[in-house]
């Protein structure tokens, strides 16, 4: 279970201060899928960062199965997100050196002992990469990184998968094919996702919406009303 | 936008805007410039110094930069040449030196060696000791002199006792220790003893006729050359025997031009080095200006405009480096002396170093632009879809058409290489003032950059070729630290290379530094003799050389040469009178000094020919090869001697140099003993004595043997060893000062590879990496790294070296400790700059930079 506590996020610009989160409040319970949406600028990406601890919040609390990582060091919060939380990001983030097998068995290698190859191949295999494991990234089409992405998330089975626009850098065909693929991954395997998207498409997706604007939710309903209102 | 509006004014605002942005990535490219530059000025500059220090030193061993020695008293067109001379800012003083008599009441006559010198200017370098301490001008006065020890033993009298010496009386006013000219002096037949010019005159004893001999002691202007200037003495007085300073003491001249050879490759270092900063700055300053390049494509920008704003820029940040690097450069300059003011007294002119300035600057913005030139090139392949996708590398064409094909595609960056590398020979041609430096230099420089980039290469292949069969089973810290350096698009190969080059030189300088050093030690090590003896008839040699082994103090064994004076008759059958010899004055060959010697005699060195066996019965010669030039004779010449009315016919065999450290040092001519055979030498004897027993051990000999004359060296040598001591300081501090610079620069250009570790650091840690891992993999990585670089530059830096070290007729020896300690230093280096450059990156939080994206 994700909770959030009076979250808000300040940034110095200069002399200038900007208030990207002033204030939010949620809770996602285990299993729910959760697109977070609003405008450029609303502070969905920001919010998912603080989500994962790659950002420390001006105030408030983060509260990943009930631990506060809000005040946690460095590595602590690497280690945590390691074997709690696994990322699908816009423009993928690959490591480049490594190829695409290596990328989907990196998250084994660091958070755990013994053999991850096996299953690190047949993820691989779930996304439809099987016989291009030992391409580098700038190898592989932008749908191909994306799908490699995808496996890594999924390599530790985490209990949380975050996803900020998943589909943004592809076209139509691949953004459809990625996120049916990342649907299925996370039923098969019964994670929480929170989806960070502005397409209404992805969104119907989800079993909740959370809509921001300016810092602040304005809108947060359950698919299920929505489809009766 | 058409080409021909987007002038120069706007992309300079382009450029200027792109600075004014990041402003923190720029100040670290400046002061990478900056620390180049200043490394190369400060060097140079402070090399400069250190080396008219070390050469005034030198001048402090004969007293002046030229002497010129002669029989005769110059006429009056030669007076009237010489006094042009001074018009040119050229001192002289002269010197007199002659045998005569000295008494004493109630004493026996003794004979001295009288030496008159003029005290207002004697000596222009270096100063005379004198017992009780004092100045010689003060001291010697037209009614005093100054005497050896030796006189006080021989006549026994003392400081403060009157002496007569011609018509003159002198009150013995102190004890001469040492003159700056001691060793360049003729070897005296008696105790010496100074006077003034004045006095001389005074006593009647320059009769025409007398043999006295006259020196001229020159000092030259700074700015004066001075073989040159030795040129034309030697026309002035043709009769002369001129010798410049470099000539007194062979040793002590080889291990000066070995230093300055030194430091003129520390500074040419300096220059690659401060390049390499340079190099590596920019590269990485443009590779993060690749996405921006695109965006102004894909906004319609061409590649030439594009080319202009990075020129510009590059310019000014070559201005702006260059000009913190002069500054700092000065700042060294003038901080070197004042460091080392208590160890040696430099001679600093504080003169505005323009030159100096102006040669930094060219360099900065010259060496930044060269170095720019690739991956400004490389602008026009950057495609504007870059902003929309990371390039995806096509396959290579493996086939020798798809070979030529990505030749021809890089002829522009093959040409900048070439490019690069004429500038820098010509830079280094122009720096240097050394041309075997120079040329080896730019040389080794050329392989090693050719071998290094195919090597790192090679060596990425064969780690790709490697890991791909064994990479499943290796941890994987180590397998992602390795994968780390052959990732396509990375620049291993670039770092590899300015990392390799970089250990090269700075091992070299330590290489020759040690080497030279070692050598200056031999040349002036303790037990080389400083006492010499003469006169010493056949039948007391043996009971001298007994005498002198029990005397406390002496070290290793008495050295004693046998001579005959001769008369050289004829060269090749010609008889003397009929030669015609330009370049040598024929008195000195009326009578000269044979020597012989079965063996090969310590510290000489056969130049050509072959030293004759032990035992051999013909008679043969070896010549000194200065002397042997001078007469014009080589190896089977067949030179006549005249002794005592005998003819003796002997053949050249071989040409020999000495190291002016043994008894055999002063030994022209050598024959087998069958040569002399029937002849009755006289001896000559060298031992080393500790300083302060010399008196004791002169005394002793006295008493059993009154007429061999003792000629203590000791403390003449002490001066020459103390020189020695600075020299070698000088350079060591210098090189290790270099060396240290040149791990700075090489630490800093390797930090410079950080930004495109930014990325690779936050998705490590996203997905669950700690900082310690994250360490561990790049050390992997830049461990490595170095220990690739580090071999191949201590592996070239040995051939450098024993190359440079070969045409300086040095000794070279490979350093096995200090090679390996420099690959493994290089390792440390290369992984300590690596953590300290990543050490912020990995506390940034990730959300930050996945922003930027």
């Amino acid at each position: 279970m994700i909770e959030v506590r009076a979250l808000t996020k300040t940034i110095r610009n200069g002399n200038r201060s900007v208030d990207i989160l002033r204030g939010i409040n949620l809770e996602i319970e285990s299993g729910q899928i959760v697109a977070i949406m609003g405008a450029s600028g609303s502070g969905k990406s920001t919010l998912l960062g603080l989500l994962a601890g790659l950002d420390e919040p001006t105030s408030g609390q983060v509260l990943l199965d009930g631990t506060d990582i809000s005040g946690m060091e460095e590595d602590e919060l690497a280690q945590l997100r390691g074997k709690k939380l696994g990322f699908v990001f816009q423009s993928y983030q690959l490591v480049p050196t490594l190829t695409a097998f290596e990328n989907v068995l990196l998250p084994h290698e660091l958070n755990s002992g013994g053999d991850g190859r096996a299953r690190a191949q047949q993820l691989l295999e779930r996304v439809g990469l099987g016989g291009r494991e030992h391409h580098y990234p700038v190898q592989l089409s932008g749908g191909e990184q994306q799908r490699v992405a995808l496996a890594r998330a999924f390599m530790m089975a985490p209990p949380i998968i975050l996803a900020d626009e998943p589909t943004g850098n592809l076209d139509s065909v691949n953004g459809q094919h990625v996120l049916d693929l990342l649907m299925e991954l996370n039923q098969s395997s019964g994670t929480t996702l929170v989806l960070v998207t502005h397409d209404e498409a992805v969104a119907t997706y989800a079993d909740r919406r959370i809509t921001l604007r300016d810092g602040l939710v304005v809108a947060d309903t359950l698919a299920a009303l929505e489809a009766h209102a | 936008m058409s080409a021909p509006s987007f002038a120069w004014k706007s992309a300079a605002k382009i450029a200027w805007r792109d600075m004014h942005a990041s402003r923190g990535k720029f100040l670290f490219v400046t002061m990478a410039v900056a620390i180049g530059v200043g490394a190369l000025t400060g060097i140079r500059g402070s090399s400069e110094a250190f080396k008219r220090t070390l050469l005034t030193r030198a001048r402090t061993i004969m007293a002046a930069d030229l002497a010129a020695r002669f029989f005769d008293q110059p006429n009056a067109v030669q007076e009237q040449q010489l006094a042009e001379l001074a018009t040119e800012g050229v001192a002289e003083t002269r010197v007199t030196e002659l045998v005569s008599m000295a008494s004493a009441t109630d004493h026996d006559p003794l004979l001295i060696s009288l030496k008159a010198v003029d005290t207002a200017a004697y000596p222009f370098y270096g100063k005379v000791d004198l017992a009780p301490a004092g100045t010689l001008r003060d001291v010697l006065r037209d009614d005093t002199a100054v005497v050896a020890d030796d006189l006080l033993v021989r006549m026994g009298v003392g400081v403060g006792d009157t002496l007569r010496i011609g018509q003159g009386s002198f009150r013995i006013a102190a004890v001469l220790v040492n003159e700056p000219d001691r060793l360049s002096a003729s070897m005296a037949l008696g105790p010496r003893v100074l006077i003034t010019q004045r006095a001389l005159a005074a006593t009647g004893l320059l009769q025409p006729g007398s043999r006295a001999g006259e020196h001229i002691l020159f000092r030259l202007p700074l700015t004066g050359v001075i073989d040159d200037f030795k040129r034309k003495v030697e026309t002035i007085l043709p009769e002369a025997q001129v010798t410049d300073f470099r000539e007194t003491n062979p040793a002590l001249t080889q291990g000066l031009e070995r230093s300055t050879s030194l430091l003129s490759l520390v500074s040419l270092v300096a220059l690659v080095l401060g390049a390499i900063g340079v190099a590596m700055a920019m590269r990485a300053h443009i590779e993060q200006r690749v996405d921006t390049i695109a965006i102004m494509k894909s906004l319609g920008a061409r590649s030439r405009q594009v080319m202009r704003i990075y020129i510009l820029q590059t310019l000014l940040l070559g201005t702006m480096g260059g000009l913190l690097g002069v500054v700092l450069g000065a700042a060294v300059e003038r901080v070197f002396p004042y460091l080392l003011r208590k160890l040696i007294p430099m001679q600093v002119t504080y003169d505005f170093p323009l030159h100096a300035i102006v040669v930094g600057l060219a360099v900065g913005i010259l060496t930044t632009l060269l170095f720019t030139l690739p991956p400004l090139l490389d602008i026009r392949k950057v495609r504007p879809s870059l902003i929309l996708r990371r390039a995806v590398t096509e396959p290579e064409d493996a086939s020798a058409r798809g070979l030529l094909r990505r030749i021809a595609g890089a002829r522009l960056q093959i040409g900048a290489v070439v490019l690069i590398l004429a500038g820098l020979g010509v830079i280094a041609a122009t720096l240097s003032d050394s041309q075997v430096v120079g040329r080896w230099f730019t040389l080794a420089l050329v392989a090693v950059l050719v071998v290094l980039l195919s090597l790192a290469r090679f060596v990425l292949w064969l780690l790709r070729k490697m890991l791909a069969k064994t990479r499943s089973n290796l941890p994987s810290t180590i397998r992602h630290g390795l994968a780390n350096l052959y990732r396509p698009g990375n620049q291993s190969a670039t770092v590899l290379a300015a990392l390799g080059t970089g250990i090269m030189l700075v091992t070299t300088v330590f290489l020759m530094q040690k080497a030279i050093v070692r050598e200056l030690g031999d040349s002036s090590s303790p037990n080389l003799p400083n006492v010499f003896l003469i006169d010493i008839s056949s039948r007391e040699v043996v009971g001298v050389k007994e005498l002198m082994q029990k005397q406390s103090g002496v070290g290793g064994q008495v050295e004693t040469v046998p001579v005959v004076v001769a008369r050289l008759a004829a060269i090749n059958g010609t008889p003397l009178n009929q030669l015609t010899l330009k370049d040598y004055p024929k008195r000195f060959l009326q009578s000269v000094s044979l020597s012989y010697a079965d063996t090969h005699p310590t510290g000489l060195k056969t130049v050509a020919g072959k030293w004759w066996p032990e035992g051999e019965q013909k008679s043969e010669i070896s010549i000194g090869s200065r002397t042997a030039a001078r007469i014009h004779v080589g190896i089977g010449s067949m030179l006549t001697f005249t002794v005592g009315g005998k003819q003796i016919e002997t053949r050249v065999v071989a040409t020999h140099t000495t190291d002016g450290q043994h008894v055999f040092s002063r030994s022209e001519f050598i024959v087998t003993p069958a040569a002399l055979s029937g002849l009755t030498p006289v001896w000559y004897g060298a031992v080393h004595i500790e300083p302060r027993q010399v008196g004791a051990a002169q005394r002793a000999l006295y008493a059993k043997y009154p007429t061999v004359t003792v000629i203590n060296l000791a403390d003449a040598f002490q001066t020459l060893r103390g020189v020695v001591d600075q020299i070698a300081m000088l350079i060591r501090f210098l090189a290790s000062f270099s060396i240290v610079a040149g791990c700075i620069i090489l630490a800093s250009s390797i930090a410079s590879t950080r930004f495109r570790r930014v990325r690779e650091v936050v998705v490590m840690k996203t997905l669950g990496a700690t900082r310690r891992r994250i360490a561990a993999v790049f050390s992997v990585e830049f461990l490595l790294m170095g220990a690739v670089a580090g071999t191949v530059g201590v592996i070239f830096a040995n051939l450098l070296a024993r190359v440079l070290l070969h045409k300086l007729e040095a000794g070279f020896r490979i350093e096995w400790l200090a090679s390996l300690a420099a690959i493994a230093g290089t390792a440390a280096i290369a992984t300590l700059s690596g953590w300290m450059a990543s050490y912020r990156m990995l506390g940034q939080k990730p959300l930050k930079i996945l922003r930027e994206e």
